[in-house]
């Protein structure tokens, strides 16, 4: 089991309001920002930060089948919650944490603020509150406690809430709050093999419509979160340098090989001290060392 | 060998300096806790490490010194060699503490350390790295331990000392295979392993000073994390350029690591001698000369071999990261390998000193080209946004600081300890 969010590029609106439902469930502040006169257009805030885990990037393209010429392509970013994530194989302390369910986690009780997981990243996700005096890592966490800490309800405007109420509640309370707010049906969170076979439905069942391409079904070893698109994702402003291959792979191989390698480099090193002692001896010289 | 400590003038107006330095670097240690990294810093999303990784970086490669000295004189017996034993492992000790020092002020949470001890992660270079880097502090400060005893005569506590330190470095070992591997057997078998060698090695304390067992343990540690330190940065094939980037990482790390400690020791002897009104020793400096003439053309001679190999040569010719590259391989590596290739050239002091410089600054570059100058950083999704790092005052005030400490330190016990030899032992 393995969970996933898909996110259908073509079916976003820019509306923000998965951007707005990730603030208010993670109870972060708002960021001051400016509208930039840069092709991102309307895009707020730039970038993600410690304050804003999830944001849609605007980008206008040229196509000639716009009336203005111009077209506006949204896509949500957050973080791509690897298979085989790179933040949680840098960590020393294990505070970024792949779970077997699929989001990668993160707890800061854990954490000793090296930063390796931002420079490890290759999506460019983890940020750390550098305003703050105790500057923790965060990122999406695909709201993995958020049907634990989702307080049903008992009673809504002064009644008491029906079981089929209580039941939409809970039901909601399952998915991200992202997901939740999506008002176009762009977000949809399941299974990964399920939404990788409904993309492949999807681009297969509207040739012209989508890039034949699902963007995080092989990147860096596949990610949870999977994007459909009407362009070419570097148009997005997605990488698309990153290889098939998932980064902790590069960095095993060397580390798995440290406790052999601890006695192979003892052993060889005891080995040349004996046989050097034993041919100073032979040689007639002073027992080593004897000079102290 | 005798040692004695340096009979001169405590306070000097250089101490002072060096003083005045390090109480302004305190000032920045309080400023970075009080304020905050990101008010003192001029850190960022886009750069999460700068400068003092930097530092750090180029730090312990140069402190490989100890290490590298330490495996020559009582390992390889290079008898000529033994005067450097001493204060090579002083220079280690201070700068390794130092380097803890920085880590404290770089880290975020650094009151939540602990965790190191009881969280396992699987395949973290940084907690390689920060274990095994803790555990050679140890095994330093026990190298350096009789040179202490020596000085205030506490001869019961050295016999203790001789006991049972080969004890804790058979631990440290085995505790180390263990934590790299969460394998129990893994662990028995480096302890039987390490057992046995302290056994067979046993007289080694008793001749030379240092029971050998420490020293296996101090080469061993030392290889360990200067090439783990290289691969940190495996992760970072789509950032690295591919000059720097390269599978074999980790190897070039801990080859770098000893040409820059060899040339470091040679630079460290020179300095004493000119600071303290010592005779240079040349010959034996000249004979170091030839190692790190050894030493770098292995380290280059493979960097060389392996970029041809991925195909990547072509990289070394174009743009900003190939002119640094060239400036890294021909001015830390080929101008000292000619400079230093023959006796008749290493023993002209007028060559063998840039060469050592050079050498030594090779590897300095290297660091910095991997951690900064060689990346190119996508910034902070949706990205586009990186811009440029600059070290904040706080930042290189606490850098030039610990190295002013450092220096203080040396000094320090260069005056107080038995670490130089008796001047009339010096050729």
């Amino acid at each position: 089991m393995s969970l996933a969010v898909m996110i259908d590029t073509t079916k976003c609106i820019g509306c923000r309001s998965c951007q707005v439902a990730c603030k208010q469930w993670n109870g972060l502040p708002a960021e001051v920002t400016e509208l930039e006169g840069r092709s991102t257009g309307f895009q707020n805030p730039p970038a993600l930060s410690a304050k804003t885990l999830t944001l849609v990037s605007f980008r206008e393209i040229a196509d000639q089948a716009a009336p203005s010429g111009l077209k506006m392509v949204f896509a949500k970013r957050q973080c791509m919650h690897c298979q085989d994530p790179a933040c949680a194989s840098a960590c020393p302390v294990t505070a970024l944490h792949k779970t077997k369910e699929g989001p990668v986690t993160y707890d800061s009780a854990k954490c000793m603020g090296c930063r390796y997981c931002i420079w490890a990243c290759p999506f460019g996700v983890p940020t750390a509150d550098w305003d703050s005096l105790a500057p923790k890592i965060h990122k999406c966490t695909m709201c993995f406690n958020r049907v634990e800490q989702a307080e049903t309800p008992k009673t809504l405007n002064d009644q008491p809430l029906l079981p089929e109420a209580q039941e939409r509640f809970l039901a909601g309370a399952a998915k991200p709050a992202c997901v939740k707010a999506c008002t176009t049906g762009a977000l949809r969170f399941g299974e990964r093999d399920q939404l990788l076979a409904e993309a492949r439905q999807r681009i297969g069942s509207a040739p012209g419509k989508y890039v034949p391409h699902i963007y995080g079904e092989k990147e860096v070893g596949g990610t949870s979160v999977l994007y459909l698109s009407s362009v070419p994702f570097e148009k997005l402003g997605f990488r698309t340098d990153l290889g098939e291959r998932s980064y902790p792979g590069y960095s095993k191989i060397p580390l798995e090989i440290v406790s052999p390698a601890v006695m192979g480099m003892g052993g060889l090193l005891a080995a040349v001290y004996l046989i050097k002692r034993r041919k100073a001896l032979v040689a007639g010289s002073a027992e080593p060392g004897k000079k102290e | 060998m005798h040692y004695e400590a340096v009979k001169t003038d405590f306070f000097t107006r250089k101490a002072a300096v060096l003083m005045a330095l390090m109480a302004a670097g305190g000032f920045a240690f309080l400023a970075r806790f009080g304020l905050g990294l990101g008010e003192t810093t001029n850190l960022s999303n886009n750069y999460p490490w700068g400068l003092w990784i930097v530092f750090d970086l180029v730090w312990i490669a140069l402190a490989g010194g100890a290490f590298v000295t330490a495996g020559i004189v009582y390992i390889f017996m290079g008898e000529d060699f033994h005067r450097l034993a001493r204060p090579a492992v002083w220079m280690g000790f201070l700068s390794y503490s130092f380097v803890v020092v920085t880590l404290l002020a770089d880290l975020g949470l650094p009151w939540h350390f602990w965790q190191l001890g009881i969280q396992r992660p699987e395949h973290s270079a940084m907690y390689e790295v920060s274990w095994c880097v803790s555990l050679y502090v140890t095994i330093l400060g026990l190298e350096f331990a009789p040179t202490v005893f020596e000085r205030f005569g506490w001869d019961k506590l050295k016999d203790l000392w001789r006991a049972w330190s080969p004890v804790y470095t058979v631990i440290a070992l085995a505790l180390f295979t263990y934590l790299m591997s969460h394998k129990i057997w893994m662990a028995a078998l480096s302890l039987v392993l390490f057992a046995i060698i302290t056994f067979l090695t046993r007289d080694s304390g008793k001749h030379s000073g240092v029971p050998v067992i420490l020293i296996i343990a101090a080469v061993t540690f030392s290889t360990m994390h200067q090439s783990s330190l290289g691969s940190l940065f495996l992760l970072m094939p789509d950032k690295l350029s591919h000059l720097w980037w390269s599978p074999l990482m980790s190897l070039l790390f801990f080859l770098s690591a000893v040409a820059s400690g060899i040339a470091l020791v040679m630079l460290m002897d020179m300095l004493v001698s000119y600071f303290f009104d010592r005779p240079f020793n040349w010959a034996m400096l000249g004979k170091m000369g030839k190692i790190l003439w050894a030493a770098l053309a292995i380290y280059y001679g493979i960097k060389i071999v392996d970029l041809g190999a991925r195909g990547e040569l072509g990289l070394a010719l174009v743009g900003s990261n190939g002119v640094l590259f060239l400036i890294e391989v021909i001015g830390g590596g080929l101008i000292p390998l000619i400079l230093l290739s023959t006796q008749k050239l290493r023993s002209n002091k007028n060559l063998l000193v840039p060469g050592t410089v050079l050498a030594l600054l090779g590897v300095i570059f290297n660091r910095l080209n991997t951690v900064l100058l060689g990346m190119t950083l996508p910034g902070t999704q949706p990205g586009g946004l990186v811009g440029t790092y600059h070290p904040s005052m706080v930042e290189w005030t606490l850098a030039i600081s610990l190295i002013s400490a450092a220096f203080f330190f040396f000094a320090l016990g260069v005056k107080f300890l038995p670490i130089l030899p008796k001047v009339e032992e010096t050729n």
